[in-house]
């Protein structure tokens, strides 16, 4: 058998030990790869810092992710609370995914600091789990309190001071959604497009692809790309993070899979001239 | 975070971590009995907190107001009731109401959504010409706007891509090969940095990294 | 009448929706209250369909049970977890409004339920790997342009593709901010033409997969 067939026929499971063990590898002895910032990661948290950004201001942040993404979205989301609770905006945090309780109790530690001056309520408020697709999105844009008549803690909205007068898409400044799926895309087709709502995606990397054409034109003001997006906020607001730590476990396994491909391309090269 | 102190903690992300293994035993070793357990447990907790978790959305946002006088919300109630007659075959065109509210709903929701942001903004973004940025941005704008056009014939299914439709269509699906290699890229990371996440949980569970 | 009531009454009714989304939209700049009330309605039936998955998987295991047929031991670990998980579920709800609010459930919840999804998605990471070796190679110049475009946007994704030389980042951003642009405005149009033409087609009775039976009964 020659080297290329054998390379061909390498058992799966050799590559998943590899990548297995290469992931750890770094977190054990990191590396520390200087990062540079994409123009659409500056956008995004030029959108919710300064002059972009009023006191009072009310904002959504939507946990469209679950704990399985929270290494891809959850940096990002860090780094946009605290960004928006330094300019004194008020945020409104949701999302679509059973396990929403657990994302909003670890951002309470992730962003801890900042929590700490905020007063729930009159800050913040945790509305919870939502479902209904892109109709509960239109009614959170024309009556919040038809999908969300109380917070989580079971509150009635009207006796939260800080949703005393919020109950649709006039009331809200930005909607900053984190998405693992289509939800994203709900706000854009029902806030952004017809009411002209500021927005933005702090998604995992695969709606980079979708997303960025999206923030050419103008739809999104900006836009956070996976984890890589994630680091580079961290850099932005000068406090690294998660996302900067797993960066390094992010070069390794690239890299790996960049040289599995080069050399079944050089498998399939030498057939090509064998042949 | 800090690594937990009480024993059921202690035990509980001893547990996730084993589980953790059972799952990972599929791709690292075959299938097995050890990861169809852990599937088998992951599908049964998933339907039970899907049930409760939705029924007490349907509490909080229907049932609830209709005990506070909101009479027609027993409207909607009915309909989703009228879903599960999907599981009996004689009444199963029972179940087509339902269906019909919210492919409606979709549809209108969808459709009169979509053309602004989707197709409207779209071709706006394509044709505005830069207004700096010297050759290569002109270049660049050549290259959407060309491969946006060359993109679109490719669908065009219902002519058969010959004569003068060959050469374009042929370099849309060169256009649309190369969104394709880049949307994979983003793929690998997404992909990857998932997997960083349970290589970090699995290290922080040992304690060889802080949690 | 049944056949009346059963087809040309239905499409009717998605038509009628249909229509109440669209006038909404365009005719009334505040809001219809008439459309948020229907639209109010849709959430709470896509909320309430939730719960069809899980009667028709449990109805399907109860039968693996019943009949034992091979594998069934695994069909009655997925009742009882179902079975536990949604008893402390509810003794949380009926307690307190919250089903975390029992212990039991929250530690399963915490420790069970959420390692376990947070491990089944990512195992994916893993067949990406393999499928790379195996699938992206250079066969022809359709596949090479893919592959070209994907191994500059994961080095440009990845710090260490930088680090090794400046250029991957630089090119690999010209591939995600111009390169895959058209490529991907042509999905997103392509998606909305195609989702406006089948939802015409639905409105028409033309398209009738959706309903259950395939609207044929």
């Amino acid at each position: 058998m020659s080297f290329t067939a054998k390379l061909a026929n390498i058992d799966r499971r050799v590559f998943y030990w590899i990548l297995f063990i290469a992931l750890m590898v770094p977190f054990l002895s990191p590396i520390g790869f200087p990062l540079s910032v994409a123009e659409n990661t500056r956008d995004l948290y030029d959108g919710i810092t300064g002059d972009n950004v009023e006191p009072g201001d009310v904002w959504i942040i939507n946990f469209g992710y679950g704990v399985s993404a929270w290494s891809e979205c959850h940096p990002g989301v860090t780094v946009c609370t605290k960004a928006l609770f330094r300019e004194d905006a008020k945020i409104i945090f949701m999302g679509p995914h059973y396990d929403v309780h657990l994302t909003y109790n670890k951002l309470q530690t992730t962003a801890a600091a900042d929590f700490a001056g905020k007063v729930y309520g009159e800050d913040y408020v945790f509305l919870g789990y939502i479902t209904g697709g892109e109709a509960a999105i239109t009614q959170l844009a024309s009556d919040m309190r038809s999908v969300y008549p109380n917070d989580y803690f079971g509150t009635d909205l009207d006796d939260i001071p800080m949703m005393a007068d919020v109950n649709g898409w006039r009331d809200i400044d930005g909607v900053l959604s984190s998405d693992t799926g289509d939800w994203g895309s709900y706000f854009l087709r029902q806030w952004q497009g017809p009411h002209g709502t500021r927005l933005a995606q702090i998604g995992i990397a695969m709606l980079g692809s979708t997303g960025i054409p999206l923030w050419l034109a103008g739809n999104y003001f900006g836009m956070s790309v996976g984890s890589r997006g994630g680091a580079e906020l961290e850099i932005l607001i000068n406090e690294l993070g998660e996302a900067t730590t797993s960066m390094d476990s992010i070069s390794v396994s690239h890299l790996l899979i960049v040289i599995a491909v080069i050399l079944a391309n050089i498998g399939v090269l030498t057939e090509r001239r064998e042949s | 975070m800090a690594y937990p102190t009480a024993m059921w903690d202690v035990i509980g992300l001893w547990t996730g971590w084993v589980l953790m293994l059972m799952i990972y035993s599929y791709p690292l070793y075959k299938e097995n009995p050890v990861y169809r357990t852990a599937e088998y447990m992951f599908i049964g907790m998933m339907l039970a907190i899907n049930v409760v978790t939705n029924f007490s959305n349907v509490v909080r946002i229907c049932i609830t107001p209709m005990m506070g006088g909101d009479f027609l919300m027993i409207v909607p109630l009915i309909l989703g009731i009228m879903i599960y007659t999907m599981l009996i075959p004689e009444y199963r065109w029972v179940s087509r109401y339902p269906v019909a509210l919210l492919v409606g709903a979709g549809f209108g929701l969808g459709i009169r959504g979509t053309i602004a942001p989707n197709i409207q903004d779209a071709i706006i973004s394509t044709i505005t010409a830069p207004s700096d940025g010297g050759m290569m941005a002109w270049i660049n704008f050549l290259y959407i706007a060309v491969g946006l056009i060359c993109s679109m014939m490719y669908f065009l299914l219902t002519f058969e891509h010959t004569g003068p439709l060959k050469a374009p269509t042929r370099i849309g699906r060169l256009f649309i090969m190369i969104a394709l290699g880049a949307y994979f890229g983003n793929t690998v990371l997404f992909r990857f940095t998932m997997l960083t996440g349970r290589a970090q949980f699995f290290l922080q569970v040992l304690k060889l990294i802080p949690m | 009448m049944s056949q009346i009531l059963k087809r040309e009454v239905v499409y009717a009714f998605t038509g009628l929706v249909t229509v109440i989304m669209f006038v909404d939209y365009f005719f009334f700049v505040d809001g219809w209250g008439f459309a948020e009330t229907v639209r109010t309605w849709a959430v709470i039936v896509f909320n309430i369909s939730l719960g069809l998955g899980a009667v028709q998987l449990l109805r399907q295991s109860a039968m693996n049970i019943q009949r034992k047929r091979s594998n069934y031991g695994f069909s009655a670990l997925l009742v009882a977890t179902f079975a536990i998980m949604l008893l402390t579920g509810l003794a949380g709800y009926a307690a307190t409004g919250q089903m975390t609010d029992n212990a039991i459930y929250n530690w399963l919840f915490n420790n069970m339920y959420t390692p376990l999804g947070a491990t089944l998605y990512p195992i994916t990471g893993f067949y990406i790997f393999s499928a790379a070796y195996r699938s992206f190679r250079a066969r022809n110049i359709d596949a090479a342009l893919m592959l070209i475009a994907g191994c500059f946007v994961i080095l440009s994704n990845a710090p260490v593709g930088e680090a090794i030389w400046p250029g991957f980042a630089t090119i690999g951003e010209w591939f995600r901010f111009t390169g895959q642009i058209p490529g991907m405005r042509t999905f997103a149009m392509v998606g909305s033409l195609g989702m406006i033409a089948y939802g015409f087609r639905a409105l028409l009775g033309k398209e009738r997969g959706f309903y259950a039976g395939g609207g044929e009964e």
